[in-house]
C-alpha cells in the first residue's frame, strides 16, 4: 500500500467525493438559506452568489420561532432524562435479578417502537382527549419519555449485562448499600451506554413530527411542526423560510454525530451491535 | 438465573457498621426489602401501563365501533364489521402491496448501495479528515424526515428544482418528479434510499470490522480471489450484523409516514400513500376513528411479527456463539 502513495491519495479523494455527494442535497439547502428569494427560485440554479443573513435574521425574528426552538430543546432533553432514569432502574433490575417476564416485557417494549407513528398516536390521542391531556406540557413530555424508554432500556440492559457481577458482590460484601452499589459502582461502568442512549434518543425526539403535531398545541409545539404547517398552508411555499429553518434545525444533529461518532453504531441499532466505525 | 440471586438479607444489614447507622431510613428500608427488584421496576410499569396497555385496550374497544369524531351521533357498536370491511375492500390490498413494494425497493436499494460503498470505505482508516468525511456521509440518516421531505420538494420542483437542471443537461428533458403518476413513487424511493444508504454503510463497516484479522491475512497470503474471500470469509463472519441491519431497515421503512406526507402528501392519486400515511389520513383527516383503529391493530400485529423475527435473529447469534 505504502508503495503507491498516489494510489492511496486517489482512493482517499474518491472517498471524500462519495461523502460530499451524500451531503450535497443538504449543502444545497444550506446554501439556499443564504440566498435571496429570487436566487432560490431562479430556473437556472445559482451556484455563486453574495451570501446574505437576511433570511436567518427574519426567521429568528418570527414571533414564535424562538419559543418553538426552546420547546424542541426542553422536550427532547427533558423527556430523555426522565426516560433514562426510568430505564436505568428497570435495566438494572432486569439485568441483575431477572424477574419473571423480563424477556416478555423487553419484547413488548421493543415492538412498540416498530409500529408506524400514526398507529401509536391514534390510541394516545383518544385517551388524551378523554383525560384532557392533549395540548398539555406534561402530556407531551411524558409521552416522549415513553417513546424513548424502549430504546434506552435495550441499550442499558445490553451494557449492564456486560458488567461483571463481581462489582455488585464486592460492593455489597464491603458494606455498600444497594443504592450505593447501583449508582456509585455499576453506573459508572455503563457510561458509554448512557451517552449513546442519551444522544440518540434526543435525536429521535428532536426529529419527531407527527406526535407533536397531533398531541401538542399552543406552548408545546416544536420546530418540525412549524416547518410542516408553514409549508402546507396556502399556495406558494416560502422557500427562504424553509431553508433557514432547516439550516438552524439540522445543524445540532450533524454536530452531534461529529462529536459522538463512536456511539453511532450502538445508537442506531438499539444497542444490539457494539463497536466503533 | 442462579448467578443473579442475592441473599434476601443484604450482607450490609447483617453486619451493622458505623456506615449503616448514618444511612438514610429509605436506603435501609431498600436494603432490607425483599421487593427491591420490583420496586426498581415500578416507574417503567407505570409508564408501560398508562401509555401502552391502556391505549391498546382503548384502541381495541374503538375498533369495534363505527366512530366518527366530527359526526354528532354517538359511536355505534358494529362488532367485527370494521375488520370485515378492511378485509373485503380492494383498497387495503393495494395499500399493503404498495407499502410492501416500497419496502422491498428502498431496503434493497439502500442495502446494495450501502454494501458497495461500505466495502469502498473499508480501508479508510488513514484517510485525512476521516471524522468530518464520515459525519458528512452519515448526515442524511439523522435529519428530520419533515425537513428532508420539504426540501426535496424544492430540489424536485419542475420549474426551478436543481434535479431538473441536471436531467435537462444530461438527457435534455424536464420532469415533474412529484406530480407525475409514473415518477412520484420512484422519486420517493430515491429520497428514502439516499437517507438510509448511510445506515447500511455503517452496518457494512461494522460487519467487516467483525471479520477476524487472522483469517483475512491468511486469505491475503493464499492470494485467494476477492469473490472467494467474500464468499468464504467475509459473509460467514459478517452475515449476522448485515442481517440485523437489513431487518432494522425493513422495520423502519414499514413505518415511513412523515417523508411522503411532506413530500407528496400521498399523491398523485394514492401512488405514494403507505400504511402509516393512510392511517393518519383515515384517523386525522377523515376522523373515522373506528376504521383507523382496526387498521392500527393490523399494523400492530405486523409490527409484533417484525419484532419476533428481530429477536429470533438476535437469539440465533447467541446460541451459535455458545456452540463455538
Amino acid at each position: 500500500m505504502t508503495a503507491h502513495p498516489w494510489r492511496q491519495r486517489l482512493y482517499h479523494l474518491l472517498l471524500w467525493i462519495v461523502a460530499l455527494l451524500f451531503f450535497s442535497p443538504v449543502l444545497w439547502i444550506f446554501m439556499a438559506a443564504f440566498k435571496s428569494g429570487g436566487e432560490i427560485v431562479s430556473p437556472t440554479p445559482v451556484f455563486i452568489f453574495r451570501p446574505t443573513m437576511d433570511n436567518i435574521i427574519r426567521v429568528i425574528q418570527e414571533p414564535n420561532f424562538l419559543d418553538y426552538l426552546k420547546m424542541s430543546f426542553v422536550l427532547s432533553i427533558g423527556s430523555v432524562l426522565i426516560a433514562i432514569v426510568v430505564s436505568f432502574l428497570a435495566a438494572y433490575s432486569f439485568s441483575r435479578y431477572r424477574p419473571t417476564g423480563t424477556n416478555f416485557i423487553m419484547f413488548l417494549l421493543l415492538s412498540t417502537r416498530m409500529v408506524p407513528a400514526s398507529a401509536v398516536v391514534l390510541p394516545i390521542f383518544l385517551m388524551y382527549t378523554v383525560l384532557g391531556w392533549s395540548k398539555t406540557f406534561h402530556g407531551m413530555i411524558l409521552f416522549y419519555a415513553m417513546f424513548s424508554i424502549p430504546f434506552s432500556l435495550w441499550i442499558l440492559k445490553g451494557f449492564l449485562d456486560g458488567v461483571s457481577l463481581r462489582y455488585d458482590e464486592t460492593a455489597l460484601v464491603n458494606g455498600g448499600s444497594r443504592l450505593h452499589t447501583m449508582f456509585r459502582v455499576v453506573l459508572p461502568q455503563v457510561k458509554p451506554g448512557l451517552v449513546a442512549a442519551f444522544i440518540f434518543n434526543i435525536l429521535f425526539v428532536w426529529n419527531e413530527f407527527l406526535f407533536n403535531y397531533i398531541l401538542g398545541g399552543q406552548g408545546t409545539t416544536m420546530i418540525p411542526v412549524l416547518l410542516a404547517t408553514g409549508v402546507k398552508q396556502g399556495g406558494m411555499t416560502d422557500w427562504s423560510f424553509v431553508a433557514s429553518i432547516s439550516l438552524i434545525y439540522m445543524l445540532p444533529p450533524i454536530i452531534a454525530i461529529f462529536f459522538f461518532q463512536k456511539y453511532l453504531l450502538v445508537g442506531m441499532t438499539f444497542g444490539t451491535v457494539r463497536g466503533e466505525v | 438465573m442462579a448467578q443473579t440471586t442475592y441473599p434476601a438479607e443484604a450482607p450490609a444489614s447483617a453486619t451493622p457498621s458505623a456506615q449503616t447507622k448514618r444511612r438514610l431510613p429509605l436506603a435501609r428500608a431498600l436494603d432490607e426489602s425483599r421487593f427491591f427488584p420490583t420496586i426498581l421496576l415500578g416507574p417503567i410499569l407505570v409508564f408501560f401501563i398508562v401509555w401502552n396497555v391502556v391505549p391498546l385496550l382503548w384502541l381495541l374497544g374503538v375498533s369495534f365501533y363505527r366512530y366518527k369524531v366530527t359526526a354528532a351521533r354517538p359511536p355505534q357498536f358494529v362488532g367485527f364489521q370494521n375488520f370485515l370491511d378492511i378485509w373485503k375492500s380492494t383498497e387495503i390490498w393495494g395499500l399493503l402491496g404498495r407499502t410492501l413494494s416500497f419496502m422491498v425497493l428502498t431496503v434493497g436499494g439502500a442495502t446494495i448501495l450501502g454494501m458497495v460503498l461500505g466495502f469502498l470505505f473499508w480501508g479508510s482508516g488513514r484517510m485525512p479528515g476521516r471524522r468530518l468525511a464520515l459525519t458528512l456521509l452519515f448526515t442524511p440518516m439523522v435529519l428530520p424526515p419533515v425537513a428532508v421531505g420539504t426540501f426535496f420538494r424544492l430540489i424536485y420542483d419542475p420549474i426551478f428544482g436543481i434535479a431538473n437542471f441536471f436531467t435537462e443537461k444530461l438527457i435534455g428533458q424536464r420532469f415533474d418528479f412529484l406530480g407525475s403518476k409514473d415518477l412520484a413513487f420512484g422519486a420517493t424511493i430515491a429520497v428514502d434510499v439516499w437517507m438510509w444508504t448511510p445506515f447500511m454503510i455503517l452496518m457494512t463497516l461494522a460487519a467487516l470490522g467483525s471479520v477476524p484479522k487472522a483469517e483475512l491475512e491468511a486469505a491475503e497470503i493464499d492470494r485467494l480471489p476477492w469473490l472467494k474471500r467474500i464468499r468464504y470469509i467475509i459473509l460467514p463472519n459478517g452475515k449476522f450484523i448485515l442481517m440485523l441491519g437489513i431487518l432494522l431497515r425493513t422495520i423502519d421503512s414499514f413505518k415511513t409516514t412523515d417523508l411522503p406526507y411532506l413530500m407528496t402528501n400521498g399523491g398523485p392519486g394514492n401512488k405514494t400513500e403507505f400504511v402509516g400515511l393512510s392511517l393518519y389520513r383515515t384517523g386525522f383527516e377523515a376522523f373515522q376513528m373506528g376504521d383507523a383503529s382496526s387498521l392500527a391493530i393490523i399494523t400492530l400485529l405486523i409490527a409484533i411479527a417484525f419484532a419476533s423475527i428481530y429477536l429470533y435473529v438476535l437469539s440465533y447469534r447467541e446460541t451459535r456463539a455458545q456452540l463455538q
